[in-house]
């Protein structure tokens, strides 16, 4: 008996499987013009020849992606209810570190969620699949990030103040209209602007700036939830990186009439995050009880050593040049984080963090971290606040800053090599004066007033009785700050709290 | 540059002068004292006489304990980058502050 040999099916590679599970969806319209289906791929001016260049480096697929992030999900979870069951809240270093996480929760999810909108509008609009499906992957990570965010902090909302209207708070309180406007600037951008915005410049540029002082702050501060978040975010992150760096290439290669477009979006969106990132320089130097490094170290390591040495090198080959104004960023790196803390110390009465003078051992630090500009800084402003202090009061300022109309910042940054007075430039527009905090925010207006003209500008629209009363107690009220979020950390409920919980586990102990 | 856009791109500012009626904003800036961290914002009438503004600064400015407010009476005025000696009777707009005018002093 002989049975007849049939050859067994050739196993798919990777690659071609990928593909049949891919992009053999997609098909070429014949019913209705491509420019119907994909209305918002042209009118930025950005050339493309050819679609099916654009691979997607992952080559994941949609179970694939499930099976892991249900995996790392469950992970995050566990983490979770360890903490919440053995009270990890009484094991980080110092109450005052939960500051930092407030400004993380109230400024973060919701940018992810935004994030999370515009990708799954370019998961929709873009002609070409890989691309649309890339953007799919990360328009259902920054949903993830947002939610995995609000669950891994919710647990030290019942134990600390200035984390229960987070929300609210992101959509009206002064400082957080730096991250809002900065979502809604990019995402009002076309696909192309709002993936060099987003996909390179913030994911890619930056994104260590950001992420590894939050995660790696929140790994010696003892806040294992948040740390267990970054863990889980990092491998997204890693793909988010590839996607922007994908994006950049494929726009440079398809034309070479895209490459100015590309330069100038790349000018803005550096400088746009880089601005942004300055909350996180102020954090990282001065809220932070154990420190992983300084500001001007992760600048040096993340962004000078690792983009301009590196991968500026590899895009200098497209044509592309360093972002404008980055010498601009390289000469603030030993004042960034003095100026910004600056701000939040004097303003935090209408904050929902606190602040504080910086303790011995802080000044300790600061002095070895940045021994040119700390001894300023202490003598000319924190000494003074300190006798404030010691005379029994605390120094606030007593009004509203002039803010920046780009990035929303109160105008504290200073000139170039003059560390003690401040950037004052303006641009007139159809007869309106209009105020900037540095050459690279003036530069960003005056590419598109009609843009930034709109911005809502939190001290302009209290003085227009758009804020809930023309009082500070009303703004407050209005947006969503209750006793004990705002001022100063010593004394503070969290510090009265962190107090007595340290005093009666030694009683108990 | 224009805003490239899908459609007509106009709107107007969202902190034009008409939205404060008769008043307009005005920034108190003390230079070279980086105490007070930026400049600061306020909505003045525009009638309100230049003299009003000086009595205010005396009341605001001393958050810095080390102020003496009798500096104000010799202080060189700068108004939008022009050095100006102002009539303290007159008001703010006869003196040439206009909306979101840089008012700017140094001790």
């Amino acid at each position: 008996m002989t049975v007849p040999t049939q050859k067994p099916a050739r196993k798919l590679t990777m690659q071609q499987r990928y593909a049949a599970l891919t992009h053999d969806l997609d098909w070429d319209p014949t019913y209705v013009a491509e420019e119907e289906i994909y209305p918002f791929t042209t009118f930025e001016g950005i050339k493309v020849h050819d679609w099916s260049k654009w691979e997607d480096p992952f080559r994941l697929t949609v179970e694939a992606y499930n099976k892991y992030q249900a995996e790392k999900d469950r992970r995050l979870y566990a983490v979770l209810d360890g903490f919440a069951q053995s009270q990890g809240q009484l094991s980080l270093t110092e109450g005052r570190y939960m500051n930092a996480m407030k400004i993380f929760l109230q400024g973060i999810p919701s940018g992810e969620y935004q994030a999370h909108r515009n990708f799954s509008h370019l998961a929709r609009y873009f002609n070409g699949p890989g691309a649309r499906f890339a953007s799919l992957c990360q328009s259902m990570d920054e949903l993830r990030h947002a939610q995995t965010e609000i669950h891994t902090l919710s647990h030290y909302n019942k134990y600390f103040g200035g984390m229960h209207d987070w929300n609210k708070m992101s959509d009206r309180v002064w400082y957080l209209s730096v991250p809002k406007s900065f979502f809604d600037d990019a995402g009002t951008a076309g696909p192309f602007e709002w993936l060099i915005a987003i996909g390179f410049s913030f994911e890619y540029l930056l994104t260590n700036l950001l992420f590894v002082p939050f995660m790696s702050g929140a790994a010696f501060n003892g806040d294992l939830p948040t740390m267990t978040f970054g863990f889980s975010a990092q491998s997204d992150e890693s793909r988010h990186m590839t996607l922007g760096l994908e994006g950049i290439k494929f726009m440079l290669e398809q034309d070479e009439d895209n490459l100015p477009i590309v330069q100038a979006w790349l000018d803005k969106w550096f400088w746009r995050g880089y601005r942004l990132i300055a909350l996180v320089a102020g954090m990282m130097d001065y809220m932070l009880p154990k420190r992983v490094m300084s500001w001007k170290e992760a600048f040096e390591l993340y962004f000078e050593e690792q983009m301009l040495n590196g991968l500026f090198k590899d895009l200098e080959y497209y044509g592309i040049k360093p972002p404008r104004h980055v010498q601009w960023a390289i000469d603030e790196k030993e004042i960034l984080s003095h100026q910004v803390y600056w701000v939040l110390y004097q303003f935090s009465h209408a904050a929902a963090f606190t602040t504080t003078i910086p303790n011995e051992e802080d000044q300790a630090w600061l002095e070895s971290a940045y021994p040119e500009t700390w001894p300023v800084f202490k003598s000319v402003v924190w000494d003074k606040a300190q006798r404030v202090v010691d005379s029994g009061g605390r120094y606030f300022n007593p009004g509203l800053p002039q803010l920046c109309q780009i990035c929303q910042i109160p105008m504290g940054f200073t000139e170039p090599g003059n560390p003690l007075v401040q950037c004052q430039r303006h641009s007139i527009y159809e007869g309106e004066r209009y105020d900037f905090c540095s050459d690279g925010c003036q530069w960003i207006f005056d590419r598109e007033p009609e843009k930034y003209v709109q911005a809502w500008l939190p001290v302009h629209q209290i003085y227009q009785g758009n804020c809930g009363g023309p009082t500070l107690p009303d703004v407050a009220v209005w947006y969503g700050l209750e006793p004990g979020d705002a001022g100063e950390y010593i004394g503070s409920m969290d510090h009265q709290d962190w107090l007595k919980w340290h005093a009666s586990s030694i009683k108990e102990g | 540059m224009a805003v490239v856009a899908i459609s007509d791109y106009k709107f107007p500012s969202k902190s034009r002068q008409e939205l404060y009626g008769d008043d307009q904003l005005v920034h108190l800036w003390w230079k070279g004292n980086p105490y007070f961290v930026a400049a600061s914002c306020f909505r003045f009438p525009k009638a309100m006489p230049f003299g009003d503004l000086v009595e205010l600064c005396k009341g605001f400015f001393s958050a810095d304990p080390d102020l003496d407010p009798t500096a104000f009476d010799s202080v060189q005025w700068v108004i939008d980058d022009k050095p100006v000696t102002p009539d303290l009777g007159a008001s703010l707009e006869a003196n040439g502050v206009g909306h979101k005018s840089l008012v700017q002093f140094s001790i």
